[in-house]
């Protein structure tokens, strides 16, 4: 039962209104150190210069998608371990298979509310104090 | 807490939904011209998905609604089940217009939406989606605007849990982690790491990153040495024996670690696994929770975004590494402005501090002057790198002018091209802001007033598709707007009695072609007999001219019959500085903008020709200009000049229409940039003078509006010369 105010977020996404919309979502749960990112490659910056416990990414992002940004997370030895929940607009089983494939924890499809975010991260973590 | 965030977020969601549909609008035109690439598709795809995406979470179902039916009809295109036709593009194109019309809808603009044409898009949507899309219904049930997503289950999903530490889940292995660093040992056993790592792959497939962090420079780099490794993610989940197999044949030979992929509930071998240079999370992670549990109200406060290394923990290392690649930031645009008034106050300081040295005597060769000099220049520059944040491209008003031009031209039945020149020159904000309007009015003028139908065209010889041109350049420190037509140029005999007519003309009067054109830049003049539909909306040219001259630019027309018009916008690159000449007259200080000085000069009295009781002319070179006596014309008191007995200067000046004239001052003091403060926003509007500003000596002075000086020197009628040859 870890406490949502220990958990580190990192959030990845390029619209600066998702990210927002994510961050005013987890911080609802309790969760307080929240931090951002607008693409894989500053994402991956984050977490390689301070490391967190769960990522939360876009699968629609321009330069790289979710899915590069989700493998390049697992490939790095410093990053690899961090939980990783895939946000999606559609929800595309094809899609799905292949984030397994690469070691989703978790996803969600859009648009979702607070409860069921934190029932997705809950599935993940275990619940939430 | 007072308001909403999600208002707050909401609000953001607009703003980049302009952005997106801006360029939706461009990768679709792109698929038009056949300027695309295979990402184009793709690339439009995403915008319309992110705003589905948004509108999805504020619940702005009607949108939601239309972009999925669009994105499911890209879907189509982009994954190549349906070919991208040039019914497809024009398809697309309408959609992207809707779905503009949807969001501002949801913002709450007033403009209704157009019911008719939505259904009427989503039905070609729909259609052209049907043909070869069995998963179309299937896909729209799935995504339409309801709460949830799928179940989990609905694809087999079992969500992986994650365990930090704290919670007690489960692992449930997915493949293995496998670092491989070979000794030099290995090698000199006759052991090829390549081989190894293919036998491995043999277990699953592999993702295999190279660890050369250890390799040292080519210079030291010594015979027999081995630097790299190997960091291997096999995507198979084999029993662990197997995977130690692979490496029996050397064994002791390398630093081998295992571990399962995905939840790995043992930190130990992992935690010996990285070794990289900034703090593994479970090595570190008990502790830093403490510290963040403590402290949190004091956090939340901060943004999130601040990479602050944990307190206590964290070497150098951490931060150096946190270098983010983001190219840019948002900002308020009120700090912007805040800190161009600050620096609009350094250069006027500067200015004055220049001026009190200068006062004092010092040696132009003093430290004090040689520190002020560069001073100056660094001020200089803060200033230009200050303007050049608010500098914009105006791609960003000449993106909406497709589709203007686009239903404008559906409206009037007339077929028509957009040329756009120049996209990438840069203004200021403000300046772009205020430039859509009068850009959207004259195009929308041009198609409806300018070009003619099809069939005059064809009968004129002309291509039946008309062209409307909307160029932008940078011009002597200005940037230059033109919107240009192919039509029939305009008709002057129409114009002529109609202003004749309203009574703004005398029936005899005598006009120039260019004057009698400019007579459609008067107030209440509107040559449509019935105010229509496009460009009526009750603002006429007037309305575009003032909003031009608001910005402190001016507008002019060319227009040849049968050729077409061009109306030319010249506006300031910034409503914040100017470079000037300084002038005195009637015992004033003045500013002359510098981009209208053409030249200065001491006339003689034989320069000097009467015509008439009130005009004078001045020969300048091979010609002569009228002479306007700038004291006189702003109605200062003339009489100090007259007993001094000072013969005074001319300064050819050029008005924006091209008309030169020399303006008569007492003396000149250089020439100085100055921080424009608006006259009328703290006093009121003066004829001939366009704006104020601080001189270095705290003096207040007027900068003079040419254009109007030369009208106002013509009605005015001034006898410059008496004084001037004195």
């Amino acid at each position: 039962m870890p406490a949502a105010s220990a958990i580190k977020v990192l959030v990845v996404d390029d619209q600066l209104s998702m990210r927002a919309l994510v961050k005013t979502s987890l911080q609802q749960m309790g969760i307080r150190d929240i931090r951002e990112a607008a693409d894989g490659e500053a994402g991956l910056h984050e977490l390689l210069a301070k490391p967190a416990h769960l990522v939360i990414s876009d699968y629609n992002m321009p330069k790289q998608d979710g899915l590069s940004f989700l493998r390049a997370v697992r490939a790095n030895p410093a990053t690899a371990k961090t939980a990783f929940v895939m946000l999606t607009g559609r929800a595309d089983k094809e899609l799905v298979t292949r984030a397994v494939q690469y070691g989703v924890n978790n996803y969600v499809v859009k648009p979702f509310n607070v409860q069921q975010l934190r029932e997705k991260l809950e599935a993940v973590f275990g619940k939430l104090t | 807490m007072a308001t909403d965030p999600f208002e707050a977020i909401k609000a953001t969601y607009f703003l980049e939904c302009e952005e997106l549909l801006a360029d939706l609008e461009r990768h679709v035109m792109a698929l038009e011209s056949g300027d695309a690439d295979s990402d184009t598709l793709h690339a439009a795809f995403r915008a319309v998905h992110s705003i589905k995406g948004g509108a999805g979470a504020f619940g702005l179902e009607d949108l939601v609604r239309f972009a999925h039916v669009f994105e499911t009809f890209m879907d189509e295109l982009r994954s190549g089940r349906k070919p991208c036709s040039e019914q497809a593009v024009r398809v697309m194109l309408a959609a992207s217009d809707v779905l503009a019309d949807h969001v501002a809808a949801a913002r709450g603009s007033n403009a209704a939406l157009d019911h008719a044409r939505v259904a009427h898009v989503v039905a070609d949507l729909e259609a052209l989606t049907a043909g070869t899309a069995p998963s179309a219904p299937g896909a729209l049930a799935a995504a339409a605007p309801e709460p949830d997503g799928p179940a989990p289950d609905e694809f087999g999903f079992t969500p992986v849990a994650f365990d930090f530490g704290l919670g007690d889940a489960p692992a449930e292995p997915q493949g293995w982690r496998i670092h491989f660093k070979p000794h030099p040992r290995l090698l000199e056993t006759g052991n090829d790491p390549a081989l190894i790592l293919r036998e491995l792959a043999r277990l699953g497939p592999c993702d295999v990153t190279l660890d050369d962090r250890d390799l040292p420079g080519v210079d030291v780099l010594e015979d027999g040495a081995f630097h790299l490794a190997w960091d291997i993610v096999l995507n198979a989940a084999p029993p662990e024996t197997a995977v130690r197999e692979v490496f029996e044949f050397v064994d002791g030979f390398c630093d081998l670690v295992i571990a399962p992929l995905g939840a790995e509930a043992e930190a130990e071998p992992v935690a010996a696994l990285i070794e990289a240079p900034s703090d593994p999370v479970f090595a570190t992670a008990p502790i830093q929770m403490e510290a963040a549990s403590a402290p949190a109200p004091a956090r939340a406060a901060e943004p999130a975004a601040s990479a602050k290394p944990a307190a206590g923990g964290g070497g150098g290392g951490g931060t150096a590494g946190a270098a983010p690649s983001q190219t840019s930031i948002r900002v308020d645009l009120d700090r912007i402005d805040k800190l161009i008034n600050v620096v609009g106050e350094l250069v006027i300081q500067q200015a004055m501090l220049a001026q009190s040295v200068v006062e004092s005597g010092l040696a132009r060769s003093s430290a004090v002057s040689v520190g002020l000099e560069d001073l100056e220049q660094l001020t200089r520059e803060i200033q230009e790198s200050v303007m050049a944040i608010r500098a914009q491209p105006v791609k960003a008003v000449f993106q909406r002018m497709p589709r203007l031009v686009r239903e404008v031209a559906e409206l009037t039945g007339k077929s028509v091209r957009l040329v756009t020149e120049g996209e990438g020159t840069e203004v200021d904000k403000t300046v772009i802001d205020r430039l859509a309007e009068p850009i959207t009015h004259m195009i929308r003028n041009a198609i409806d007033h300018g070009l003619e139908d099809p069939d005059a065209r064809r009968r004129a010889g002309k291509d039946p598709e008309g062209v409307i041109r909307l160029a932008a350049l940078h011009r002597s420190g200005r940037i230059v707007i033109e919107v240009s037509d192919d039509g029939r140029g305009i008709n002057r005999d129409r114009v002529r009695a109609i202003a004749v007519e309203r009574g703004l003309i005398a029936a005899d009067a005598p006009l120039t072609n260019e004057e009698i054109d400019n007579l459609i830049f008067l107030p209440g003049f509107s040559t449509a007999s019935t105010v229509s539909d496009i460009s009526g909306r009750g603002v006429g040219m007037d309305v575009v001219k003032r909003s031009i001259q608001q910005l402190g630019g001016r507008i002019s027309i060319a227009s040849t019959p049968g050729k077409g018009s061009t109306f030319t916008m010249s506006l300031p690159l910034t409503l914040a500085v100017l470079d000037g000449m300084v002038v005195e007259a009637g015992g004033q200080t003045l500013l002359a903008p510098l981009s209208a000085v053409v030249e200065s000069f001491t006339p003689k009295a034989a320069d000097l020709h009467r015509i008439g009781p009130t005009e004078t002319l001045i020969r300048f070179r091979d010609r002569f200009l009228p002479l306007i006596d700038t004291a006189a014309a702003l109605g200062f008191p003339a009489a100090p000049m007259q007993q001094s007995g000072a013969r005074g200067i001319a300064i050819v000046v050029e008005s924006e229409g091209g008309m030169q004239a020399a303006l008569r001052v007492d003396g000149i003091h250089g020439q100085r940039q100055v921080v424009i403060k608006s006259l009328e926003t703290n006093y009121t509007k003066v004829d001939g003078v366009s704006a104020a500003t601080i001189l270095g000596d705290g003096r207040v002075a007027l900068i003079l509006d040419v254009d109007a000086l030369l009208s106002l020197g013509k009605r005015a009628g001034t006898p410059a010369d008496l004084r001037l040859a004195s």
